[in-house]
């Protein structure tokens, strides 16, 4: 197998997939890629199952020799990332070679980055079912823990990639709107809030805090009217808003505890996580009251989309190359002519 | 036929609470743990995770293989046929060793004192009972468990650590419990285990929600040579099966 070689950590890199999934009751936490629809975009666009381990990288993105022939793909936040010097667009599959250096500019928007590698992504050895890292728990991914400079990152060496010019999308653009609105349903314990405290949540801004990391962004703003009622701890969920006893909200992301005992006002739909992941503390969030139907018509949308993009690259592997092979093609076809 | 009420609340669109009335209680949560089995081995449910609480399960379902409102009517349907006949629960009580002394217990004077108890009635009264897991969280393996007699029930510290060593015990009013991995804690630590109880490598716990813990008093020399022994990865927990109606 080959190996890819840090040269820089960058600020938080870790090896991420889709999670570790039906280990809650034993209070191991999902884990996975932040923004998921980020990571699931860079596997496609290397042809992979979006279920492969990619690099998730927070801020700044880490420094990477390659040592063997391969395909990368970077989404997420605007990183700029550089293959020897040279700048690259997000969102676009690239071919790598023996000793090409990747690196990274620190992100002009946005807060986590994918770099995706063909031929299976980043093959750590999985524990349960899953190649996710748990950095406070020490749990999988690379030693449980964010990379480092000498690491070497095993995946595979490939030297072929269906219709490679045609792999690229503009999905990975990053919201730079002041103010955003970001779409949740009612939480479970929605009622036990005052209608000034519903009123004020729909109503007033906020924006995130730097208490932000994969366990969950702080909100700042107006601080919430909160039930006085107290509750016992009960599962979380993905995208749960929860009030804390001070009144602040804290969204719950991928690392987050699996049971909590702060009530949920609210739950972000799954279609927006990955728009109010990347959000910068400068933005101003919104929420917007939305139903069942509408959350999952959404989610079913962006699901959509990236089918879409798996079978639109499929397809162009059966359209006319690009490149020397196109120029070679219609002097054979002159020569064939001719000697017919 | 289920005994208790019951509510089905949506979390997001790819997750349901379903809640019982609210209170702690063996009973109710042995049914939801009794529930959230059946739902993980019946495939059709495609649950992808099931997070048993006090008075909640969290059930999370793969919406690409079923649609919400399909989870929720089989759920009912479910729910409704529900019966208790052949759960005879068997409870596993798993012994769990603890070198009680004021080296591995900051707090086992003050809560011995906060009882009016000596040390060794103290531990007497901490051992006497199992406790019964009602759930997992905040840490892999971190058990909420209850009850302890009001007697030696003493508030969590105003102040928390800010950090215990792993496998310490502690008090936390009615509830008590250990902490697998190092971690900050505002609970009255009063022993420590020998037992490693989180392994990075082998992530899952050995007792589960619905089991019971009973902690086993051992002095200091048994500490470090169950700790040697569990370390060679040759410990054997002593788990008793019980029957209860």
């Amino acid at each position: 197998m080959a190996q890819f070689e840090i040269l820089a950590g960058g600020l938080a890199t870790t090896v991420q997939d889709t999670g570790r999934r039906g280990y809650q009751a034993q209070g191991i936490p999902v884990s996975g890629a932040t923004d998921l629809f980020a990571h699931q975009l860079a596997n496609l666009l290397v042809n992979n199952p979006v279920t492969a381990a990619t690099l998730e990288f927070m801020l700044l993105g880490p420094k990477i020799k390659f040592n063997c022939h391969t395909f990368i793909a970077v989404t997420g936040g605007a990183s700029n990332p550089c293959l020897n010097g040279k700048n690259l667009s997000r969102g676009k599959a690239y071919a790598v070679h023996c000793g090409d250096i990747l690196s990274f500019s620190p992100m002009a928007a946005g807060r986590f980055g994918y770099l995706a590698l063909a031929a299976g992504g980043i093959l750590t050895a999985p524990l349960l079912q899953s190649r996710s890292t748990t950095v406070k728990i020490s749990l999988g991914g690379y030693h449980g823990r964010k990379l480092a400079q000498g690491d070497l990152i095993p995946h595979n060496e490939c030297f072929q990639m269906p219709s490679l010019a045609f792999r690229q999308t503009n999905l990975t653009a990053i919201s730079q709107n002041k103010t955003v609105n970001v779409r949740f349903m009612q939480g479970p314990q929605w009622q036990l809030f005052s209608t000034e405290a519903q009123a004020a949540f729909t109503t007033k801004l906020f924006n995130i805090s730097p208490q932000a990391d994969r366990m969950g962004y702080r909100l700042a703003g107006d601080n919430l009217p909160v039930p006085n009622k107290n509750m016992l701890s009960e599962g979380t969920v993905l995208g749960n808003i929860q009030i804390t006893r001070a009144g602040e909200p804290i969204v719950l992301l991928t690392d987050r505890q699996t049971a909590g005992g702060y009530p949920v006002i609210g739950t972000i739909i799954a279609a927006d996580l990955s728009m109010f992941t990347q959000l910068t503390s400068e933005q101003k969030i919104h929420f917007k009251q939305v139903t069942l139907a509408t959350a999952t018509q959404a989610l079913e949308n962006q699901r959509a989309s990236l089918k879409k993009l798996a079978v639109e690259f499929k397809e162009l592997r059966y359209q006319q190359p690009l490149g020397p092979a196109r120029k070679a093609a219609p002097k054979i076809t002159k020569l064939i002519i001719q000697n017919q | 036929m289920l005994m208790y009420p019951y509510n089905l609340v949506a979390v997001g669109e790819q997750a349901m609470n379903l809640v019982f009335p609210e209170k702690i209680d063996v009973a109710e949560n042995q049914t939801i743990q009794r529930i959230a089995k059946d739902l993980r081995t019946d495939p059709t449910f495609a649950l992808l995770d099931a997070i048993p609480a006090y008075h909640t399960l969290t059930l999370y379902f793969d919406t690409q293989r079923i649609s919400e409102a399909q989870f929720r009517s089989k759920l009912t349907v479910y729910l409704h046929n529900y019966t208790d006949a052949v759960a005879v629960t068997q409870e596993r009580v798993l012994e769990l060793p603890v070198c009680y002394t004021p080296e591995f217990g900051p707090d086992l004077k003050d809560v011995a004192a906060f009882a009016g108890l000596s040390i060794p009635q103290l531990i007497q009264m901490h051992t006497q009972n199992s406790y019964f897991i009602y759930m997992m969280g905040f840490l892999p393996g971190f058990a909420y468990m209850g009850f302890v007699p009001d007697q030696i029930a003493m508030p969590r510290l105003n102040r928390p650590r800010a950090e215990v060593p792993a496998g310490s015990v502690g008090i936390a009013g009615k509830q008590t419990g250990m902490y697998p991995v190092a971690s900050p804690a505002g609970w009255r630590i009063i022993g420590r285990t020998p037992l490693k109880l989180y392994d990075p490598h082998a992530p899952l716990p050995k007792y589960q929600p619905g089991d019971r813990i009973q902690f086993k008093a051992i002095n200091r020399q048994e500490y470090e040579r169950i700790k040697t022994v569990d370390q060679a990865g040759k410990y054997h927990l002593n788990i008793k099966k019980t029957k209860e109606a």
